[in-house]
């Protein structure tokens, strides 16, 4: 490590070509002011706007902690505040199936509303009465060990916790 | 003594050789004189490449032709939090491409940070017929195409672990690849993977294999599944579980419970996505001979934390979410006496008020109580000088020191000062200290405290830090071992850098982001520094269409024999000898 103690011309580069830091300084003040948008939790704009100083803080470079953890917290987050429950419905004839929130619905008679919307028709389940119109479908469930039930027939909760994916198939009798 | 050397025969003097194993050792056997270097560059079998620009795979395999160990690193470890644009670089095929022909015994390949396509793992699974490991850690780019392609091919694999690797659109059917006549698998980890595996297929090469020692699962592998795959596998050494949640039922806690006393040799336990705490109690028959423990993704609370830890009295490493709080650190230091490694994630990262009650304390308990404790990785809401001084006395061989406070700028909130005496006491008592991440309102003063104490550090990373250029040139100027130094949103300009040009020749890195470093200057380091690749990463366009005193957005400055690299992207630029030319 010879060459570091001595200040040879080789290790330090004059830098007297180049504009003296105090024509910088006026950025440094602004970095300060905007460190109180940085309290506040704000995400500032990236340098992109044009002030090169502006720090530029976002919800993705900082606190430090690596995406797959960050991805496990946020997903338990949103299990705690805002429970969501997808699953997929798919309608005889049609390979795409559709996305539903389950919990955004209080109860069978809700979810039944919802896919008579979604997929324009009726839906035959256990509560339904008497009548049925000429066109009709049925709803049914997949549950956990992969057999496929009739919705309706067991309490909502207990729908929640084994339903996987919904079926609507056309009823032929 | 010449006399002496050359009446040992080669092979004596290369079965010396073959005891010596560090890179350092080796690289001191080669410089002794001409033919110790070319018997020492004949046998030697590992080879570690810090920065893959540094060198070029043809230099790698003329000096050293008989190699069967390569690890490779890519990418800055900024990368990590999404400071480095994608698409920089950290392309693996060349590599593996000239390996291909040059070791085709190659048997082990480590990645971190790198670009691995699934046309790279095809060309590792049929060029290497005696392959037996490979690591991709935080790699990416590549899908489970290329994992079966390994998993048909690899016939003698032990080791294939994905830590932390994104893969592209997984699907779960990879694993049926590997033949039912393969039985050689020691170590999987797989926990990364966001989609199901065949169950039935992880389950039948579990069984298949009687020398694994470690299975690291996804989180996609429910509880129940978890006890036969324990079951078939007694003799795991290390497990990282899957979803460790499912109704409460009393035969499912007895038949986990059961798998896990089954296992006698488990010594590490990482997994446990969303865990229902009363499944917990089946892991207490095994807790007391756990030395590792990684509960970065369980969200347990502190009741259930003190619960577990106090049972693990053998513990060395624990990896845990800050629900554990100050009550549970206190707990582990006064359970867990061989403790050596803690780390402490948040589990709120991104809210503005504490969601735990964890804060310095529970640092200076595990400290006070932990003699053993040298690695600390620690992100807490607040601190103080008075703890920093504390845990520097208490642990005088420290060699990793990491503290995140939060909130950028955080004052010692007692106080209201700077943590610059915190710091200074932590670099003064820790002689040892290897690695240290600031955090805090910090003023040039640490910098100083740093380039004076802190003789043995290698790794520096600073964030929201510092006053003026000075501090930079503490720390270029102090600090004699420094290899690798990151630095964001700092006050550090042209000045220190130009003054301790020669100093970054010696490093193998150094980054900067945010800060005041001038376009100028860089072309001016490009010029003078032939053997450093000054990279410009600026995403606002060509760095010449403003003005030369303009701050450059990124800075990656690193010593390389390669020269520029020819694989960038658009928003780098090399500075070289000639880029005074082409930019004015």
């Amino acid at each position: 490590m010879g060459r570091r103690g001595s200040a040879s011309s080789s290790s330090s580069l004059e830098s007297s070509n180049y504009p003296a830091l105090s024509s910088r300084s006026s950025l440094y003040q602004h970095n300060r002011d905007l460190s109180t948008d940085l309290r506040l939790g704000l995400s500032i704009a990236t340098s992109s706007q044009g002030n090169p100083s502006t720090p530029s803080v976002s919800e993705s470079d900082w606190p430090p902690i690596k995406p797959f953890l960050k991805e496990t917290l946020a997903a338990e987050e949103n299990e705690c505040n805002s429970a969501t429950f997808f699953v997929k419905v798919y309608m005889e004839g049609i390979p795409i199936g559709r996305k539903l929130d389950l919990l955004a619905h209080d109860g069978y008679h809700n979810l039944i509303r919802t896919l008579d919307h979604m997929f324009n028709t009726t839906i035959i389940w256990a509560e339904m009465d008497g009548e049925h119109s000429e066109q009709y479908h049925v709803l049914t469930y997949e549950d956990k060990e992969g057999d496929w039930l009739m919705v309706g027939d067991v309490p909502w909760e207990m729908f929640l916790s084994s339903v996987r994916r919904l079926k609507i198939t056309r009823a032929d009798i | 003594m010449l006399r002496m050397a050359r009446s040992l025969p080669e092979e004596v003097l290369e079965h010396v050789f073959s005891f010596i194993h560090s890179d350092k050792d080796r690289n001191a056997i080669s410089m002794v004189c001409k033919s110790w270097y070319e018997i020492e560059r004949w046998c030697r079998r590992r080879i570690f490449v810090g920065n893959c620009y540094a060198v070029n795979p043809s230099m790698v395999i003329r000096r050293f032709p008989e190699v069967r160990s390569v690890e490779l690193k890519g990418k800055p470890h900024f990368a990590d939090f999404n400071l480095v644009p994608d698409g920089w670089g950290g392309y693996v095929y060349p590599w593996i491409a000239a390996m291909a022909n040059a070791y085709p015994w190659l048997e082990e390949i480590s990645l971190k940070r790198m670009v691995v396509t699934d046309e790279t793992l095809e060309l590792i699974a049929k060029s290497f017929k005696n392959f037996k490991v490979l690591v991709l850690s935080s790699c990416e780019g590549f899908s489970t195409d290329g994992l079966a392609a390994i998993a048909a091919n690899c016939r003698n694999l032990r080791q294939l672990d994905l830590r932390e690797s994104e893969v592209d659109d997984p699907s779960g059917h990879w694993l049926s690849h590997f033949p039912d006549s393969f039985t050689s698998l020691v170590s999987l980890n797989i926990s990364c993977l966001g989609s199901e595996v065949n169950f039935s297929a992880l389950e039948h090469l579990v069984g298949r294999c009687p020398n694994l020692r470690t299975l690291r699962l996804n989180r996609a592998v429910p509880l129940d599944r978890l006890a036969n795959i324990l079951r078939r596998a007694p003799q795991l050494v290390e497990l990282g579980a899957g979803t460790y949640s499912a109704e409460l039922r009393p035969d499912v806690f007895s038949s986990i419970a059961g798998a896990f006393s089954g296992c006698k040799e488990l010594k590490s336990l990482s997994g446990f996505w969303d865990v229902v705490p009363g499944y917990l109690p089946a892991i207490y028959p095994i807790c007391s001979s756990l030395t590792s423990l990684n509960l970065s993704y369980a969200t347990i609370q502190s009741p259930d934390l003190v619960k577990l830890v106090s049972q693990c009295q053998s513990l060395q490493r624990l990896w845990v979410l800050d629900y554990i709080e100050d009550i549970g650190l206190e707990a582990l230091a006064a359970f867990c006496k061989d403790l050596q490694e803690l780390r402490v994630f948040p589990s709120e990262p991104f809210a503005l008020e504490p969601n735990v009650s964890l804060t310095e304390q529970g640092l200076v308990s595990v400290s006070e109580g932990c003699l053993k404790l040298h690695s600390v990785l620690y992100f807490c809401r607040q601190m103080t000088n008075d703890a920093l001084v504390t845990i520097a006395r208490n642990c005088p061989k420290m060699t990793r020191f990491r503290l995140c406070i939060i909130e950028p700028r955080t004052s010692d909130y007692i106080t209201l000062q700077p943590l610059d005496d915190g710091f200074g006491a932590i670099v003064e008592h820790c002689k040892d200290l290897r690695r240290l991440s600031l955090s805090g309102l910090l003023t040039d003063r640490v910098f100083e405290y740093i380039g004076t104490h802190a003789k043995k550090l290698e790794m520096l990373s600073v964030a929201f830090a510092g006053d003026s250029d000075l501090g930079l040139h503490h720390v270029l100027y102090g600090c004699e071992n420094l290899r690798k130094l990151e630095i964001r949103d700092c006050p550090f300009g042209d000045k220190a850098l130009l003054a301790n040009a020669a100093k970054l020749e010696t490093m193998r890195s150094l980054w900067m982001s945010s800060c005041s470093v001038s376009f100028g200057a860089c072309k001016l380091l490009g010029q003078k520094m032939p053997r450093l690749n000054i990279e410009v990463i600026d995403e606002r366009g060509p760095p010449d269409s403003r003005p030369e005193s303009c701050p450059v957005e990124k800075l990656y400055i690193y010593r390389t024999l390669a020269g520029p690299r020819f694989d960038m992207p658009g928003f780098v630029w090399t500075m070289d000898e000639d880029s005074a030319l082409r930019f004015s």
